[in-house]
């Protein structure tokens, strides 16, 4: 029994002795009137504490109802038996009395409770409602829950995902085992002892998830409503994973497309070459030798292309796959820097190429084949990117901090919401990507590349008058690798 | 004497290469650019007879080559493509290209659609009508113009030429095949996108209303019939 009943009780028996002693010794009056007098504190009690108040109340009012007023006064005995039947009545009518305004008072509470648990369940519907349908709604979910219904801990178990989320200043341990068995069996689990509760939330039937609360008991149906506002919350959230699911799946779709058209552009521009040269070979045998031997000429040298074309594309996807093998080597990069621009010979005849090497730059070990690869990606978007005739600086130079190869075009700048995936594999230039010809992945494979021989590429600055990356290089000779 | 001149517009410069040799072969005079506004400069200058364009080029591209060289010239347009959709060839006709060739190509095949698009009039003119009244449009074939009112609307000589074709075929239905055949030539006859663009191109210059035409109709599953209103 707790302190606030013991001291209630107390009053009760305060109260019922203060009337005696009014009625009797105060101001002496009838037997009747002291009788109404402990009926009406009775009614009071009742209204206000409850049944358990009233009844003792009542059963101590009858002792001294009997005790002080019936004669012979003094003594529990009662002599004349219509005052038996008199106290027997005002017994009945405390006791009955009592638990009518006990009930009403009870109902009263019930009600209130109930306006309560309302409130709170629509407090809660509007939180789900308004939670973005994200992967940590549920979190918000638990965390919600645990506010608005004033529990001391909330875990959240959902079966699709295996995941449990806490919200609450208390754990529930051991709680887990009970939170599966409840989401796949569907078992309500309630310990009044400990005041939790784990409940199934279902959906279509099917339990997809459950709940655990503890620090309260909340009715049957504010549990059924909260785990029903949890269903729909869930539902949302699984919706809306499968909307983006669908929605990356289209997008590496179009991804796959681009791809696919860049690579058919690529081959069959030589292809194109040797068809129309052979072709025109063929037709007429008539021809001059000296236009035969350039038709051969430009079939030899795109065959030539078409091959390098094919290993680079093998190389790229070993790259994008993470196959990377350096086998390094002692590199002299203005030869290596020659090399790529050559390559790059019939994309570069119409341009200004103004490049600057600086003679101090040390030998580094270094594989060329990719290094080269890296270099020439870098000038060939340069390329790609800036007017058919504007000009190209590539610098080489050597700086404390290693060696830096800056490569600049001459191109409308990459505009903002570019500028940070000019790195991302498969991306195109927002305006770009439906004119130009590109996998996207030349500049995705250059930083790996790059990345690998411990340097680095970044964009450095863009702008209308053009762009500039930055390739840094650390100084690695071939003694100190070993 | 020249089978015509010939300008060239790829940016790969190996490909400008080949059809210079191959065309030169044929007795074709041909130059070539290096980029839309290459050709368009190019066009400025020079007097041609066909132009062969890549659709794919960096700066304005192919497409937008055409429409700005229709703005101004009624020259043959054939069209290089890499992709062979229909949404592709459909966007190259619609740009005002009178053919297109899908890469990789074979030098006769590609000699023969120069040919076509150089035929500036397949038809002899014998038996064919020199004007055609439809309603309050009258279309004069031999200067290539559509009068409405005041107004005058240039037509390209394959629009001319399809258009003539069906007023001498009026009130009949006309085979695809047979369009294309005459129109284009003999190597044509499965293209029947072609004539759904220059239909629909014929249809914005002659009908009063081109999403319900009165006159220029299309016989489904056969081809196309020219309904002449009769003269009262």
């Amino acid at each position: 029994m707790n302190i606030k009943s013991t001291v209630r009780l107390a009053a009760v028996l305060g109260t019922i002795g203060a009337i005696t002693l009014l009625c009797f010794h105060l101001v002496p009056v009838n037997a009747t009137t002291a009788g109404f007098a402990y009926l009406i504190a009775i009614l009071l009690i009742a209204t206000a504490w409850g049944l358990l108040e009233a009844m003792v109340a009542s059963v101590t009012a009858v002792l001294c109802f009997n005790y002080f007023f019936f004669p012979p006064i003094g003594t529990f005995t009662i002599a004349e038996p219509r005052n038996w039947v008199a106290l027997c009545a005002f017994l009945a009518t405390s006791i009955v009395a009592s638990q009518l305004s006990a009930r009403a008072k009870r109902q009263a509470q019930e009600a209130m409770e109930r306006r309560e648990e309302t409130e709170r369940l629509y407090a809660l519907s509007r939180a789900i409602l308004l939670t973005e349908a994200g992967r940590m709604a549920p979190k918000e979910y638990a965390k919600e829950i645990a506010q608005i219904f004033d529990l001391s801990s909330v875990a959240l178990y959902e079966r699709y995902s295996a995941a449990t989320y806490r919200a609450g200043p208390n754990d529930l341990p051991g709680v887990e085992e009970k939170l599966r068995e409840a989401a796949t069996l569907g078992t309500l689990f309630r310990d009044e002892l400990s005041e939790i509760t784990v409940t199934p939330i279902h959906l279509g039937g099917q339990p997809i998830a459950s709940l655990a609360i503890s620090g309260r008991l909340l009715s049957d149906s504010a549990l059924q409503a909260i785990s029903n506002l949890v269903a729909i919350g869930l539902e949302k959230v699984r919706g809306q994973e499968a909307a983006s699911q669908a929605e990356a799946a289209r997008r590496s779709e179009e991804l796959k497309s681009t791809l696919l058209d860049a690579i058919a552009h690529e081959f069959k521009t030589p292809l194109t070459s040797i068809k129309a040269a052979a072709s025109a070979l063929l037709l007429n045998a008539e021809n001059s030798t000296e236009q035969q031997r350039e038709l051969a000429t430009i079939v030899n040298e795109e065959a030539d292309r078409m091959a390098w074309l094919v290993t680079e594309a093998i190389q790229m996807a070993r790259i994008e796959a993470g196959e990377i093998q350096l086998n390094r080597r002692s590199c002299a990069l203005p030869k290596l820097l020659s090399k790529a621009l050559e390559r790059l010979r019939l994309l570069t005849e119409d341009r200004a190429l103004d490049v600057q090497i600086d003679p101090n730059v040390p030998m580094i070990a270094a594989d060329t084949g990719l290094l080269e690869l890296a270099i020439r990606q870098v000038i060939d978007n340069a390329l790609k990117y800036s007017p058919p005739t504007s000009a190209i600086h590539v610098r080489l130079s050597a700086g404390e901090n290693g060696i830096i190869i800056s490569i600049r075009d001459e191109g409308p700048g990459i505009p903002e919401v570019d500028q940070a995936h000019v790195f991302d594999k498969f991306y195109r230039g927002s305006n770009t990507r439906s004119k130009l010809a590109g996998t996207g992945m030349g500049l995705a494979v250059a930083r790996h590349i790059l990345r690998s021989h411990g340097g680095d590429i970044q964009l450095a600055t863009t702008s209308e008058k053009g762009s500039e990356f930055v390739i840094s290089l650390p100084v690695v000779s071939e003694a100190k690798r070993r | 004497m020249s089978a015509g001149s010939i300008l060239v517009v790829d940016d790969d410069p190996q490909i400008r290469r080949v059809m210079r040799v191959a065309l030169v072969a044929s007795g074709y005079i041909v130059n070539d650019a290096k980029s839309g506004e290459g050709a368009l400069e190019a066009l400025r200058n020079n007097k041609y007879d066909l132009v062969l364009l890549d659709i794919n080029m960096p700066g304005i591209g192919g497409l937008e080559t055409c429409r700005l060289i229709r703005t101004t010239s009624e020259i043959p347009i054939i069209m290089l493509t890499v992709r062979s959709s229909e949404n592709d060839k459909v966007e190259a006709l619609d740009a005002g290209a009178d053919d297109y060739i899908t890469k990789p190509f074979g030098t006769p095949e590609l000699l023969a659609r120069i040919r076509a698009a150089l035929r500036r009039s397949p038809l002899s003119t014998d038996g064919l009508p020199e004007s055609l009244a439809l309603g309050e449009i009258e279309v004069c074939f031999n200067i290539r113009r559509v009068r409405k009112g005041t107004l005058e609307i240039p037509l390209t000589p394959k629009e001319t030429d399809l258009l003539r074709f069906l007023a001498a075929n009026c009130n009949a239905p006309v085979p695809h095949a047979r369009l294309l055949q005459t129109i284009w030539g003999p190597d044509y006859g499965d293209e029947v996108e072609y004539l759904r663009v220059f239909v629909n191109h014929l249809r914005k210059k002659i009908e009063p209303n081109p999403s319900s035409p009165q006159y220029l109709l299309t016989v489904p599953r056969v081809g196309y019939q020219l309904q002449v209103p009769s003269k009262r």
